[in-house]
């Protein structure tokens, strides 16, 4: 065992419990750079024996260790504490510096200092030795006398007089401003940059290494797409930041079976994840319904038992225990279908307007697109298969049919394709979905249909469980509310605005329970 | 049974108050300040939410706002903050561009520093009425594109725009230099009566009515010389 091995062993104890028993694995030393002392992956802490050595000149080894371990845990407890603020935080410094790189670099550094100063407010930490004995670039001595200002500790640092006195002023401890404070750390840092590109480089590396996604694992980062998707304005704000880690994302995807659902071994498609992601944020819940049928003989009705006749059709229960003539009563079976005890989850066929009129999911949050991703979502959730029927004027092409299937990114792309011309439906399409199991279907439209009159006919005769959903109000969607209202298998629900979706009750209907739909 | 948490008693804890948290209370407290006065002056001077530009409104509105911010102790980066509050507009339900710049300005002219060094391109919105009044010895620089009224009664300082400015540049003004590394706009130097502007780029036109002061296109002096009719 190496002397960088004892001094962890020794120290790390001492190291969680300072900072109250943080859930983190052991930290390993590790063959690293001399300049850069830490490396986060998947929540084990790597440092850097060759750091360790370099530093040790000026500070004891078991300081080293220490600072480099108070830095790691505060990223882990403070900032950035998940993916989603790291990419929050990103997309801050992104629309100031508006390049991935000088982005990445300016959020770490924020990152580093909100963690640095939770740390050296909060406990006894070496880290100010460490910061004093480090000779960095331009970037890291304007840090440095930032820290020598907001630390009040003397770091050794000269000059960045006016950089530091604007950084000083960030509110960095409070969680709640991060996002304008990154904004204008961002502004502030920018000029080093500046002056950094033009000296030919991009600088010294950190000492305390660079922060990629590759610290998360693929459950944070699928949580973290979640509340990004939830937190952007429009899908184009989604697909600005999520495009510049596509690598990481897919990776993160692909580590696991079901994960993102996007499969693996493709380009990531940020249009579709988005919605995917946003729709998790909506789990609609699914009625479900008596799904064990059988076309076998059935028990119908009681008829007294007679002697000869066979005894497995005993009805024990109203022939209070007795085998005798008169008394016993036996089933009569009669042939025909039925609905057994078991319930399930239909399959569903999604059928979603995506004319002129509505719109263009990639442009703009589609309350429709949205709509049908939070009900294609709960129906494979429930271990259904999904058809989507996308339309807009079906008679000249403009239509996509997907037949029931399970593969998510292959129905999030039909329902996300946009067509954007007129409005009409080919109902045989729909038709051609049907199934022995009556499927429900989940409807998305505006109602501004050309032929709806013919949907409305079809929807009259059919057995299915109907969701029909309408995006807006107008004169349509009071004729089909008016022109469906005898039918106790159409629910009809009217969405607004995005808050509107979780009120979605997939497959309700109105007399519901164990009754056989339909006229 | 023993209380598990008496383990931790033993850890040391203790919040440290360190010169971060003091500067940021202290300058929250100034901006706070700032912010009220400008809230109070548009609460004054925008009763319907629509303010004129009018030379005695103009006036009126400068004057209230170098009384609002006459007790302030501020410097250069708290006006660079408010400009980033004005331009997130936040903590301000209303920005009326206007005041804001009026406000700005009475800011700038009454700031303990002779240089200040704005960078207007950092910022979505566009600031009118900037450099109004600078006075003798402040110089003003402006990196980014402005608004109109830029270094409107400018009186003796000194303004730089490294871009380029609206229309009514110098408009009235009575002293000073105006330097403009873009183009301006319409009206440049309308009412003018002494000082120098100097634009490097395009000027959309001159002002009709002026009484002093000269106006240079790419070093050239265009005004005073009777050339008014090619613009």
């Amino acid at each position: 065992m190496t002397k960088l091995d004892d001094i962890l062993l020794e120290i790390w104890p001492r190291v969680k419990r300072k900072h109250l028993f943080p859930e983190l694995p052991d930290p390993v030393g590790a063959e690293g750079e001399e300049r850069v002392g830490l490396d986060i992956k998947g929540k084990r802490i790597s440092i850097s024996r060759e750091f360790v050595a370099e530093m040790s000149q000026a500070i004891e080894q078991g300081d080293v260790v220490e600072g480099l371990l108070d830095h790691a845990i505060s990223h882990y407890l403070c900032c950035p504490w998940d993916f989603s603020t790291h990419l929050k935080l990103y997309a801050e410094a992104k629309e100031i510096l508006r390049d991935k790189e000088m982005a990445q670099r300016a959020t770490d550094y924020f990152m580093d200092v909100v963690a640095d100063t939770h740390c050296v407010s909060q406990k006894e930490t070496p880290l100010p030795q460490i910061y004093r004995n480090f000779k960095g670039g331009i970037v890291d001595e304007a840090i440095h006398a930032l820290y020598q200002r907001i630390w009040g500790i003397d770091l050794g640092a000269t000059g960045h007089e006016d950089i530091s006195r604007k950084l000083s002023r960030l509110p960095y401890l409070d969680r709640t401003r991060w996002r304008e404070s990154m904004r204008r750390f961002a502004k502030v840092i920018k000029a080093l940059f500046e002056i950094e590109e033009k000296q030919g480089g991009s600088g010294e590396p950190s000492p305390m290494g660079d922060h990629g996604l590759e610290q998360y694992s693929p459950q944070e980062i699928e949580q973290g797409l979640k509340e990004l998707a939830l937190d952007a304005a429009t899908p184009s704000e989604f697909r600005d930041i999520v495009r510049d880690f596509e690598d990481e994302i897919l990776e993160a995807s692909q580590s696991r079976d079901q994960g993102m659902g996007l499969g693996p071994g493709r380009s990531l498609d940020a249009d579709l994840l988005y919605y995917m992601k946003l729709a998790e944020n909506y789990l609609l819940p699914i009625r479900r319904m008596p799904t064990e049928k059988s076309g076998s003989l059935y028990p119908h009705q009681h008829i007294p038992w007679e002697v000869g006749k066979p005894y497995q059709d005993i009805d024990p229960w109203t022939s209070f225990g007795k085998i005798m003539p008169g008394i016993t009563q036996t089933w009569r079976r009669r042939e025909g279908e039925i609905f057994g005890r078991e319930e399930g989850i239909p399959d569903c066929i999604v059928i979603i307007d995506s004319s002129g009129s509505m719109t263009d999911p990639r442009q703009r949050l589609s309350y429709a697109v949205l709509g049908a991703a939070c009900a294609c979502d709960a129906y494979l959730r429930n271990e259904a298969e999904v058809a989507v029927y996308n339309f807009s004027d079906a008679r000249s092409g403009g239509q996509k049919v997907l037949p029931y299937s399970r593969y998510r990114k292959q129905i999030y792309r039909t329902i996300c394709h946009y067509f954007g011309g007129g409005t009409r439906l080919l109902v045989e399409n729909i038709e051609a979905l049907q199934t022995e199991k009556a499927p429900d279907i989940f409807l998305i439209t505006d109602m501004q249909i050309t032929n709806l009159e013919v949907l409305v006919e079809y929807f009259n005769t059919c057995k299915n469980r109907v969701t029909a959903v309408h995006i807006g109000d107008n004169k349509h969607v009071e004729t089909f509310r008016h022109s469906v209202a005898m039918r106790k298998n159409i629910e009809i629900y009217g969405v607004a605005k995005k808050e509107d979706i979780p009120r979605i009750v997939l497959g309700k209907v109105q007399d519901y329970l164990y009754k056989k739909v339909g006229p | 049974m023993r209380n598990p948490f008496l383990d931790f008693r033993s850890l040391p804890y203790e919040k440290k108050e360190i010169p971060l948290d003091r500067i940021v209370r202290a300058k929250q407290e100034i901006m706070d300040s700032i912010l009220e006065g400008y809230l109070h002056l548009v609460e004054e001077e925008v009763k319907d939410l629509v303010w004129l530009v009018e030379h005695s409104h103009v006036v009126r509105t400068y004057s209230a706002a170098v009384n609002r911010i006459r007790e302030l102790h501020y410097d250069q980066d708290d006006i660079e903050e408010f400009c980033a509050e004005l331009d997130s507009a936040k903590k301000i339900p209303y920005m009326i561009s206007g005041p804001a710049g009026i406000y700005l300005s009475a800011l700038i002219n009454h700031a303990p520093e002779d240089r200040i060094v704005l960078r207007p391109k950092d910022f979505d919105r566009t600031f009118h009425f900037m450099g109004y009044r600078l006075p003798e010895s402040k110089t003003l620089i402006l990196q980014g594109n402005v608004g109109d009224f830029v270094g409107a009664g400018l009186s003796g300082g000194s303004l730089v725009v490294e871009g380029s400015v609206g229309n009514w540049c110098g408009a009235g003004m009575m002293n000073g230099e105006i330097l403009v590394t873009g183009y301006a706009g319409q009206k440049t130097g309308e009412w003018m009566r002494g000082g120098e502007i100097h634009v490097d780029g395009s000027i959309g036109s001159l002002g009709r009515s002026r009484f002093g002061g000269k106006i240079y296109q790419r070093g050239k002096l265009v005004i005073p010389q009777e050339l008014d009719d090619q613009y």
